[in-house]
């Protein structure tokens, strides 16, 4: 039990730089669980706050990036992983509106987030701006413009 | 029956060389059609033979439901192949869409998009199960 | 040589499909993303529903579920040795291999009932048990798989014709791999300790007993050593498990779950292939909100084009398969792989900015 704590609290010592670092542009930051730390950003902040994590904590290890349809806003969220100790996991999560899903690329600062931007691009139709290479990954070739499927009010025509 | 067609239909039943193709599927009845081919099984000893090129090949074996990415290239990859072609769709979702029926990215099964010949159900189904499609599909070919 | 990677082949929109499908019926249709990593897949689903609604596991089932994923890891590993040996054009070594994985096979099948697709996972839980006979049985397959593999270890690190076709190819030094996010075996044999068991430790992996394997060669090479002395280590934890399961227990809840409280979780899992990732959200209905799959070998595909570059297109098969490319597992995206079409479906189209970078020696498609 006293490894949990410990555990925690060094998290706790993340989330404050983390706090300091972007003041309050962070607008959300909790611990879920030992090893999972959750982070809300104003839409724009999530370069500063993955630049700050690159290069203070050593971080580059972009997991995934998911996007969920919220209904008005679309929220994207980047999963990163801190190979330091203490490992922990990171959410970085922010926010677009639907009708101008504009957001920042981070491919400048983490590399492997290329492959995960492309495909939130295809599937939720948020155009990442300064993407090097923002073109149709996973979808068919023949699939129209402009659909996104995994957008809420886009439903698979039941054959 | 020219002699000479006679020799090429014998030595098809005797020995059919077979493409193995997935078209979409998740890999299961692939490395299931591997391990029939494989010592335990061994379906080598109906002369069956796995060829890398579609225009060396008698029979096409398809596993998975058709993507509509795939679609396309499939129908060129049936044409390759020369005459008379012969189709198994092997598992489920080759036979008909399987669980993947109503996805966006799918067509529905192998029969969609060209003549199948034999279909082998199951998820995956056992080599066993595809070594009987296979036997089945020597009959076929014996009385073509 | 110049790789422009193609993908989306076996996108089949199983992430939509997942949205309108209940998570019964949703824990049987991602097993079916990738059939060689379908218990990684279904578990995995299932850790993040369960951490998303607050669902205990018993404590017999998540040793089940250690037992069943790490029996699939040999299989996966086996299944990958044999055929890296017909890519090098070792035929022996194939059917060798293939021989001893039908013991894996037979030992999944008696537990799970299946062959390949194993639906031992449900919310809560697992769906079947693993009797005294069965642990039994279990133990005796192992016994052949360790003096199995052991020979294969010995055979991998000596035989030349292995050596040969391996040593320097398709390297991957650790500093570009850790930046392009690569996982799994292909990112320890360069000498990067990250393996999700033991820095996320899931299932029991905190308890048991066993050795992250890495291998500082950063080749080929590396890769098969690092398959292969984790067979080994997977043997291992399985017999630790057999030997510290709790002898009664549920293996599941008594009332089937349908209904999973609002909530969100990620789970991590280290798949065959590497580091395997599923977003679950849910909004207490029977179905979920958003799944989000991220498999490994996506996370591997800018290593590949990294680690091809320099390489002899007689290489190129061989290096392609060392990080063990599951092509329809591969985020429900991919390549086709069609033999020899293979190389001619990836130089197909883009991935620009990466292969600008490559220097275009060899042109000869």
């Amino acid at each position: 039990m006293s490894k949990k704590k410990k555990e925690i609290k060094s998290e706790e010592k993340l989330i404050e730089e983390l706090k300091a670092a972007l003041g309050p542009q962070l607008e959300e930051a909790y611990i879920k669980r030992p090893r999972r730390i959750h982070l809300k950003v104003k839409p724009g902040a999530h370069r500063k706050a993955v630049e700050y994590m690159r290069d203070n904590w050593d971080l580059w290890h972009v997991s995934t990036i998911t996007g969920v349809d919220l209904g008005e806003n679309i929220e994207v969220i980047f999963h990163l992983w801190r190979f330091k100790e203490p490992q922990t996991a990171i959410m970085v999560r922010t926010y677009v509106p639907k009708s101008n899903p504009k957001l920042e690329t981070i491919t400048d600062i983490l590399p492997s987030s290329n492959f995960y931007e492309r495909e939130v691009h295809d599937l939720l139709g948020v155009v990442f701006e300064g993407h090097p290479n923002l073109e149709r990954l996973i979808l068919p070739e023949d699939w129209p413009e402009g659909v996104y499927p995994l957008r809420k009010d886009w439903q698979p025509t039941q054959e | 029956m020219g002699l000479l067609s006679k020799l090429v239909k014998w030595a098809r039943t005797k020995s059919p060389w077979i493409l193995h193709l997935n078209t979409g599927g998740c890999n299961a009845c692939d490395i299931e059609i591997l391990a029939a081919l494989m010592p335990r099984f061994d379906v080598e000893r109906f002369g069956i033979i796995l060829m890398g090129s579609p225009r060396h090949a008698d029979v096409l074996v398809c596993t998975g439901p058709i993507t509509k990415q795939m679609k396309p290239r499939f129908r060129k990859l049936y044409e390759q192949v020369p005459d008379p072609k012969f189709v198994m769709a092997v598992g489920n979702c080759a036979c008909t869409g399987g669980v993947f029926k109503g996805c966006y990215g799918v067509e529905g099964g192998i029969d969609t998009a060209v003549p199948v010949d034999v279909y082998v159900p199951g998820c995956p189904p056992k080599p066993e199960a595809i070594i009987d499609g296979v036997a089945k599909l020597l009959a076929k070919l014996q009385k073509s | 040589m110049d790789v422009k990677p193609r993908i989306g082949y076996v996108h089949r929109g199983i992430e939509k499909a997942l949205e309108n499908r209940t998570y019964i019926q949703g824990a049987f249709l991602v097993e079916r993303v990738c059939g060689i990593c379908s218990n990684a897949h279904q578990c995995t689903f299932m850790m993040a529903t369960e951490e998303a609604g607050g669902i205990e596991v018993s404590e017999k089932a998540n040793f089940i579920r250690t037992i069943v994923a790490e029996l699939e890891r040999i299989h996966s590993h086996l299944l990958w040795l044999g055929a890296a040996g017909l890519e090098i054009g070792f035929e022996t070594l194939f059917m060798y291999v293939w021989r001893d994985r039908e013991v894996v096979m037979d030992l999944l099948e008696a537990i799970s009932g299946n062959r390949v697709n194993y639906a031992m996972n449900i919310l809560g839980g697992v769906r079947r048990d693993i009797s005294p006979e069965l642990a039994d049985k279990i133990r005796k397959g192992l016994d052949y798989l360790e003096e199995r593999t052991n020979y294969y270890k010995k055979l991998c690190l000596e035989e030349s014709t292995v050596r040969k076709r391996t040593e320097g190819v398709g390297v991957l030094d650790p500093v570009t791999g850790v930046k392009l996010g690569a996982v799994g075996p292909t990112i320890r044999a360069s000498g990067v300790k990250f393996d999700v068991r033991k820095n996320d430790p899931h299932l029991k992996y905190d308890e048991a007993d066993f050795e992250l394997i890495t291998w500082d060669t950063c080749d080929t090479f590396g890769r098969v050593v690092v398959r292969v002395l984790e067979t080994i280590e997977s043997i291992k934890i399985i017999r630790w498990c057999l030997d510290h399961m709790p002898k009664k227990g549920d293996i599941m809840p008594e009332k089937l779950i349908r209904r999973v409280p609002e909530g969100e979780a990620y789970a991590r899992f280290e798949a065959q292939r590497g580091e395997l990732i599923y977003y679950v959200k849910s909004n207490g209905t029977d179905k979920p909100y958003r799944v989000k799959i991220r498999t490994p070998t996506m996370a591997n595909i800018l290593s590949v084009a990294e680690l091809l570059k320099g390489c002899y297109i007689a290489d190129l098969p061989i290096a392609l398969a060392s990080i063990d490319p599951c092509f329809s597992c591969e985020d429900r995206i991919t390549f086709i792989d069609i033999e020899k079409e293979k190389t001619w479906t990836w130089t197909r189209e883009e991935l620009r900015r990466y292969s600008r970078e490559f220097n275009e020696k060899e042109k000869r498609w």
